[in-house]
Order: structure tokens, then sequence, then C-alpha cells
């Protein structure tokens, strides 16, 4: 049972990141139809930033992310302004190109800027907690409590704000916001903000947690979108759920099954889900 | 007298003036980003500091001629196709006919399967997979002895230290880990123990805790980490997160710096890594010491323990290529190459077989040992069996 226990909250940990990572993937494609594959890299670019801004300029751990939540917030800005709106009216595979594009491009940026080594964000969060047998590292309980506040934080934004009500009006039907009034040049920026900002948070986590370093943000982003599908397109509630079942069921695979087979088990459950559900877990028909 | 000494000066001179300094363009292929490039690119560096300091003692003489090396590298990403490819520019369009480096297996059999029908000769680093020196090869060397003649030795001195039952955590889709983890095991079975479990990862994965949580519950008397680098640091730290307080053995060959990049030091503390005896400041020898300050200083980052490997390739070359007489007949290096001694310039421990560097398969062993993390730096604790002309005829024996 504590083997169990323990399983479910490596899962827990690896998870909130993955639904960090499908928050953004879900609010851009729900919103705008558009499958942003640069967002693993912008993420990994956030967790590079978070790194130089605490080893090279010394700057304190949170004041780093902060800094570097406001960079998000503004290359998310420049990214649907410069790349995603000159191809917004044109047909799909343009927006597609330019996604793939971008992703190139990003990596091709951090890999100039912060060399080809895997990072990892020094922090000073090394105490292991332990609760009746299982353990918590001090880092992996704020990295889920990080995922849960800002998973709240989003849901709040999303259902309670004049912005997120816009959003939520937009991703329903374009035309009937545009009558009511939507600024629909707007959103995109705000949606590209927002998700650029989640994907730096989410870089931070992998980069704390683990590392960043070339190829990790490909590897996310490719999660993140199985995540997308398994909870459903443009459900925030389905990234959520989507991304903590992916993360579990990793763990438990890993734990139980074959430590060798980890991804593929968690994607064959994925594909039996979309077998009974194929609109995913909160999807709607 | 002085007459004498002035028309000795004058032949000197004159000699000094027939000898002409050319250019020879030696080539590597080794990774110098991604996953591999932990080692790659220190063989690299390594590779570049030899090449400096021989150019700055005269270069390599043949003949009335000085060949002053000039060092061409490509990446190969540690990965069979890029590394196919970057040979395939060195020895096209390059012209290069001497190609060092080659960190990792799976990029250094690729290149092995069709080196035989080029005019050149390749000499390998790092990679430690076995079948690449049992193929026969005439044109080809290595100087890392091969993964599982270092893995017998550590599963003898794991079984000496009264472990019966080991889980083992490894990248074992790579071929060369899975093979030290084979022979680990054996020599584990003739003293009484048991590989309790085989836990794999692979060697993107960061992650390892879901791992790592099954074999704590397994309750192992030690744990064997074989991995690269940066997965087995994260083990390692991993490991003492969970509470998991058993001996931890490894098989990694990193440095101090890129442990600590990842685990403190005092996740670190007590931690054994069982490899070949490569560079470990602690321990080494005067050329080591001598390495690692020149290497240090010259890149501005302290040697990882396998570069050397590349190092000495190159002064092994510049033996060959001096008692061949040539460098433009490959054949003729090659043959010299698996009949020199060891160079006096070398880092590593070598053992010759029948006073050769190389033995007949082109395969050169150093001893191995036991290193244990203390205070911040790999200690060197003991030598492990290491009988390099027993191994040397077990390999001839295979054919693969």
């Amino acid at each position: 049972m504590v083997e169990v226990l323990q399983q479910i909250i490596n899962g827990i940990a690896i998870g909130g990141v993955y639904v960090l990572i499908a928050l953004g993937l879900t609010t851009v494609f729900g919103i705008l139809g558009i499958a942003h594959f640069a967002h693993g890299s912008v993420s990994m670019f956030g967790g590079y930033l978070t790194f130089f801004f605490v080893t090279s300029w010394g700057i304190p751990l949170l004041l780093a992310i902060l800094i570097a939540l406001l960079v998000g917030l503004v290359l998310g800005v420049l990214i649907e302004l410069l790349a995603y709106r000159p191809v917004r009216d044109a047909n799909h595979i343009n927006a597609f190109i330019v996604a793939l594009g971008l992703t190139m491009m990003v990596e091709g940026i951090n890999l100039e800027l912060f060399g080809h080594e895997q990072v990892v964000i020094p922090t000073d969060f090394s105490r292991v907690f332990n609760i009746g047998g299982v353990t918590i590292p001090e880092l992996r309980l704020y990295v889920i409590l990080a995922a849960a506040l800002l998973i709240a934080a989003m849901t709040v934004f999303v259902e309670r704000t004049k912005t997120g009500q816009a959003i939520r009006a937009v991703a329903e039907n374009r035309d009937a916001a545009i009558l009511m009034g939507v600024n629909v040049k707007t959103i995109p920026l705000v949606v590209f903000a927002i998700s650029t900002a989640l994907g730096v948070c989410a870089g931070v986590m992998v980069g704390s947690l683990f590392a960043i370093a070339p190829g990790i943000g490909e590897g996310l982003v490719v999660k993140g979108f199985a995540v997308l599908i398994l909870g459903g397109l443009g459900s925030i509630p389905g990234a959520v759920v989507g991304g903590l079942v992916l993360g579990i069921t990793e763990a438990l695979a890993a734990g139980f099954i074959s430590s060798a087979y980890k991804d593929v088990i968690a994607f064959v459950v994925m594909i039996s889900v979309l077998l009974f559900r194929p609109q995913g877990l909160m999807g709607k028909a | 007298m002085r007459l004498t000494a002035l028309t000795a000066a004058m032949a000197m001179t004159a000699g000094a003036a027939w000898a002409e300094e050319k250019t020879l363009d030696i080539g590597v292929s080794d990774a110098l980003t991604g996953g591999g490039a932990v080692y790659g690119l220190p063989q690299t560096n390594a590779v570049k500091l030899a090449a400096k300091e021989i150019n700055a003692s005269g270069g390599i003489k043949v003949g009335e001629d000085n060949y002053m090396l000039n060092v061409i590298a490509y990446d190969d990403k540690a990965n069979p196709t890029e590394a196919s490819n970057a040979v395939r520019k060195l020895i096209d369009r390059d012209g290069v006919k001497y190609i060092l480096g080659f960190c990792c297996s799976g990029a250094t059999g690729a290149v092995a399967s069709f080196i035989e029908y080029e005019d050149a000769v390749m000499l390998v680093g790092n990679a430690a997979e076995r079948s690449i020196t049992t193929r026969e090869i005439p044109n080809l060397t290595r100087t890392r002895p091969p993964a599982d003649y270092t893995g017998a030795a550590a599963g003898t001195f794991v079984a000496e230290k009264g472990h019966k039952r080991v889980a083992v955590l490894g990248a074992l889709d790579v071929g060369f880990y899975a093979s030290y983890v084979d022979a680990f095991e054996k020599e584990l079975e003739k003293a009484g123990g048991e590989i309790v479990s085989r836990e794999a990862f692979g060697l993107k994965d960061r992650d390892m805790s879901p791992q790592l949580t099954k074999i704590r519950g397994q309750e192992p008397d030690a744990i064997l980490v074989v991995g690269y680098v940066e997965p087995a640091a994260f083990i390692y730290r991993q490991a003492v997160e969970l509470g998991i307080d058993v001996p931890r053995y490894g098989f990694t060959s990193g440095s101090e710096d890129q442990f600590t990049r990842v685990a403190t030091s005092e996740q670190m503390e007590g931690v054994w890594d069982l490899r070949p005896t490569e560079l470990t400041l602690l321990s080494a020898s005067e050329n080591g010491k001598a390495y690692h300050a020149n290497y240090t200083e010259e890149f501005g980052i302290a040697p990882s323990p396998s570069s050397p490997y590349s190092y000495d390739q190159t002064y092994a070359l510049k033996d060959a290529i001096e008692a061949a007489g040539t460098v433009e007949d490959t054949e003729a290096v090659a043959e010299a190459l698996r009949e020199i001694a060891v160079p006096d310039e070398v880092v590593m421990q070598y053992l010759p077989v029948d006073d050769k560097m190389f033995d007949e398969n082109g395969q050169a062993y150093t001893s191995n040992g036991a290193f244990q993390w203390q205070g911040g730096n790999w200690v060197f604790v003991q030598d492990l069996p290491s009988d390099a002309v027993a191994y040397s005829a077990f390999l001839s024996t295979l054919d693969d």
C-alpha cells in the first residue's frame, strides 16, 4: 500500500508539470485552433532564463521566476503578433508550418544563448518529509502546490473575470463574440501571454526538479498534446485530469509493470480511453 | 676544434632547412551536443590538447618532414546516422585519413561497420561496446576496454563486500551497459548472490523515482546504477530523497563537476564508481596531473575522467605514424598501431599485452578500479581484478 501511495505521489509531481504544459496548449488550441508545437521549447526558454538569472546574476529564485514570467508574458504577445497573426485568416496548414518553424527557431535560440549542456536550476529545498513511509521531497511538494495554485488561478481567471468570459465567448463562437462587442484582436494576445507564462512555470519546475537541456522541450510538448487528447481538446478541466492521469499511469506502469515500457503503457491507456470516449475524458461529444 | 663545431652547426642548419613542415589533418567524430556530449566534448578537447602539445614539440616526424596536426571535428550527436555522415564528410570532402574520438557505442558501431573498406584508420575512445573490437577490423583500434571486462571485476568486488541481493537500475537498452550487467551478474552469482531486479531508464529520462520506489520495496542489499552521468546523478539524488540507504554502486565515469550539477556532495557521499582506472586527480600519475592542469588551463573546465582515452589515441597515432614512416599508407600505420608499445605521454594506466599497447584485436586495456565519493571527490580506493592477457585471449575467440 505504501508503495502504491508513493508511486501516486511520484506521478502527481510529474503530472503537475504535464498539466501546466497542457493548460498552455489547450487554451491556445481551444480558442485559436493552433497546434502550438513551440510551446515546449518556449517553456525551456523560461527555465533557462530563470537558471541564468539565479546563477549568473545572483537573483533570488522567486524574483528570478517572477522576471521570467514577465518575460514569458511579453514573449507570448510577440509570438502571437509576429508569428501567428499574419496567418490567422490563411489556410490551417500555414499556422501548422509556422508552429514547426517556430519550434526550430526557439530551440536554436536556446542552444545559441544557453549552450548544449544540461542545466539544473539550483534551489535550497533539500528536505525530505516522511509520512507513514511515504517520502515527499520538499521540492516536489512545492511543485505540486505551485501547480495546484496555478490551476486554481487559471480556473478563476477563465470563469470569473470579464477577460476570461471573453476568452470563453471567442472559443464558443467567434462571430457571436464579435457581435457581443468582444475585441477579438486582443483576445489572442491575452491567450498567448497566459499560455507562455504557464509554459515558463512548467519550464522552471522541470528545470528545478529534473533538468533543462536541448530536446527536453520536444518531449514535453508531445506529452502535452497527449494530455490534451486524453482530457479533451480545448478543455481546461480535461487538461488537469488528463495530466494527472498520464503522470500517475506512467509512475504506476514503471513501478508495477515495466520501467522499460512505461511510456508505451501510458499511451496504451490513453488509446484505450479514447476507444470508449473519443472526445476525451472531459471533452464534449 | 672551432672549425669542426662550425661545420657541425652548418650541417644542422642545412638539415633543418631540408626538413619540410607540413600539415596533417586528423578528424574527430564525437558527440559535441546532446546526451553524449558529456563524454564527446571532453574527448574532442583532449585530441585538440594533444595535437597542440605535439605541434609545440615539433610535430610528427616522418623521414625529413615534420607534420603539424590540424584537428577537424564534427558533431555526431552520438547518433549512428550522424556519425556515418560525419566520417564520410571527413574522408570524402576533407581528405582525412585518421579519425579519432568516438565516445558512444551506437555511433561508433555504425562507423566500424564500413571503416574496413576505407583508406583510413579509426581510433576509438570511450565507446565500450565489446563487439567493436571482435570484428577483426584491421584499421581500427580502441583505447577503452570493453564494458564486460570491467563488469566482471565490479561483480567480484560487490560480492566481496558481502552483498547478496543487488538491484540494478540502468540504461539497459544500450548494449554495452547490458553487457556490463551480464558480466557483473555472472561473478555475483558465482559468490552466491543474485540480481533481484533489473529496472531500466532511457538516456533522456530524469525522473527515476518510480523505478527507485519499486527497488525500495524489494529491500536489496545494494543498488547498481549503469548509465550516462546525467541520469545517474539524478538516480543517486532521488535514491536519497526516497530514503534508500543501501550502498550505491555505479558505472558512469562522470567527473565531480558533472555530478554536483545535479546532486549535492552530501547526496553523493559514499557512492562507488566501478570502472576502468580513468583519470581521477587524487590518484593520477605525473602525466595525469599535467594533463589535468593543461586541460583546465586550455578549456577553463576540469577534464572528465574518460577524456584521456582520446588524448592517448593521439599519442598512439603519433608513435604509429613515426614507426611506419608514412602518413599516406594507412595500412602501414594501422599495422604499426598494433605493434607499438604504450607511449610515454599517455595518461591512462594501460596493461600491455605482449608488451604492446593494443592486442591483436586492436584493443587496449587499462586496469579497473573502485572509486568512492568522499567529501566532494572521487577517491581511488583499490584496484579491481584486471587480467588483460586472459581477457584478450577470450576476446580473440569471439566473432560477432
